[in-house]
């Protein structure tokens, strides 16, 4: 079952962000188009207005990515298709299952096009040369696990955004417990929520940095070297896994109590 | 023999007000029951706590003497009062939707039903009004196989005409051996398909008895002894 409602779902959120990357793409690469013509002031401003106009869509595709799913779980679970997603032969974890994993791929695959946008509309020579060299340099400093400890913040930064997604859902669902000002309370339990497991991060850290001293460096004189670096986005990294898969275990837990649709 | 529905003790309070008290409900197998009541007496409420949309305050609903759950929504089929599919899908696409998550459920006889109804299974439901979308809703409903059919308000915004078609198809179409509870405040329009009626008024019910034995001894219709009964 959850195969299935995961088809359904990936579909319903895919329909409508397809547009977004695909005009994102677009505009990115009639910038690159425009302003690759030498000596044309007319089309240099039309590559310009190309060229923010992609930016606007990566934005689009970020922020939409988060409120539209926000909006979608409220819909599903709480609002008129409630009806439907609630009187289907299928487990509540499975629904909530087939929603957090749908944001997953979501997400991912945003983050992706966002960075394929960045390379179609910035990758001019000049700056792939540039990160060339950088990474060149840096892996020559700090040896090929330079490239890890770059996805590990890549994957911190998604972690993160996925963390805040999931604080959302959260919100609304025990936002919708209550029997008045349900988006209010939602709001309100959403930003409680993602405050608590920032606090919780914040508290391994602090636990870190009391077995391993030299992480308080970070945060002081500025003098850390790579390998405290390392172990903080590592560290970050175990934290934020962990704080996902707890949240994830109240919110079926919450989810599993039923539900008090309108 | 088990019963086919069965409400214990069964109530439902939002804040401070209650809206169904002390439920107690046995239905059994190949009857059609008009849950009858004024707006906002309970109905709704009831029907959904059944269909696991709300969390009773206590007590329990059992289905084939199981609570509620996946197995129950396998043999329930529910209309709900609202237009509740994904607008965005095709009526072709919503009948794979139901193919796919419901076993029971008949693809032919959904198409059938539509094409009888000169419904365009191509067409999306967002270009369809709200009264063929209900229509859509109905097809999808009684074209399963269930054991239960609970039917929400289903003459509720549909012309005379139309209320006759409604009640033709749920006849014609719901499961030998199922039970049909339909829920209405429009009692003349179907008290000829009732084999046994609920009234509820004020969260309570007031009174459930076979329509037959109802209609000989208070010698009126359904329609009639149930005006009597709850006249302002």
């Amino acid at each position: 079952m959850l195969k299935k409602l995961l088809k359904y779902d990936l579909k319903y959120t895919f329909k409508f962000l397809l547009v977004f990357y695909v005009l994102a793409i677009i505009f990115a690469l009639l910038a690159r188009a425009f302003l690759g013509t030498e000596n044309s002031f007319v089309l240099n401003i039309f590559g310009e207005i190309f060229r923010g106009a992609s930016i606007s869509m990566m934005f689009s595709i970020g922020i939409n990515n988060l409120m539209r799913m926000w909006v979608w779980f409220k819909n599903r679970v709480y609002g008129d298709e409630s009806y439907l997603t609630h009187t289907l032969p299928i487990e509540k974890r499975t629904h909530y299952l087939s929603k957090i994993i749908t944001s997953v791929i979501t997400m991912f695959v945003s983050v992706a096009v966002i960075a394929l946008t960045l390379i179609v509309g910035f990758g001019t020579k000049e700056n792939l040369e540039f990160i060339k060299q950088t990474f060149d340099m840096m892996t020559e400093n700090y040896g090929g696990e330079f490239i890890i400890f770059v996805v590990s913040i890549l994957f911190v930064l998604f972690l993160e955004l996925l963390n805040a997604l999931q604080c959302g859902f959260t919100g609304i669902i025990m936002g919708y417990r209550m029997y008045d000002k349900k988006i209010g309370f939602s709001v309100f339990f959403g930003f409680l929520t993602y405050m608590i497991s920032q606090g919780a991060a914040l508290a391994v850290v602090f636990l870190a940095s009391a077995v391993k001293g030299d992480i308080n460096t970070l945060f002081s004189a500025g003098n850390a070297n790579f390998e405290t670096l390392k172990g903080f986005i590592y560290i970050a990294l175990s934290a934020y896994t962990a704080i996902i898969i707890i949240n994830c275990i109240i919110n079926i837990k919450l989810f599993k109590k039923g539900v008090n649709v309108d | 023999m088990m019963e086919l529905l069965e409400c214990v003790e069964l109530n439902k309070s939002f804040g401070e007000k209650t809206v169904l008290k002390n439920i107690n409900l046995k239905i059994s197998r190949g009857k059609i029951i008009g849950l009858l009541g004024k707006n906002g007496t309970g109905k709704s409420t009831l029907i959904k706590l059944i269909n696991d949309l709300l969390v009773p305050t206590s007590g329990e609903v059992f289905i084939n003497g199981k609570n509620i759950g996946v197995e129950s929504k396998r043999v329930i089929s529910y209309l709900p009062e609202r237009t509740y599919l994904d607008k965005s899908m095709t009526v072709e696409q919503v009948i794979a939707y139901f193919a796919d998550f419901y076993d029971n459920f008949e693809s032919e006889t959904a198409k059938k039903l539509l094409a009888d109804l000169n419904l365009d299974v191509t067409q999306k439901l967002s270009k369809m009004s709200k009264g063929m979308q209900e229509k859509v809703q109905l097809v999808l409903v009684m074209s399963r196989k269930a054991e239960l059919y609970i039917l929400d308000e289903p003459l509720g915004g549909v012309d005379p005409a139309t209320r006759d078609y409604i009640l033709d198809t749920i006849l014609s179409n719901f499961n030998e051996g199922a039970s049909v509870i339909i829920s209405t405040h429009l009692i003349s329009d179907i008290e000829r398909i009732l084999d046994e009626v609920i009234f509820i008024d004020d969260g309570e019910i007031k009174l459930m008895a076979d329509c037959d034995e109802l209609r000989q001894r208070e010698n009126g219709s359904i329609d009639e002894i149930f005006r009597r009964m709850f006249k302002c």
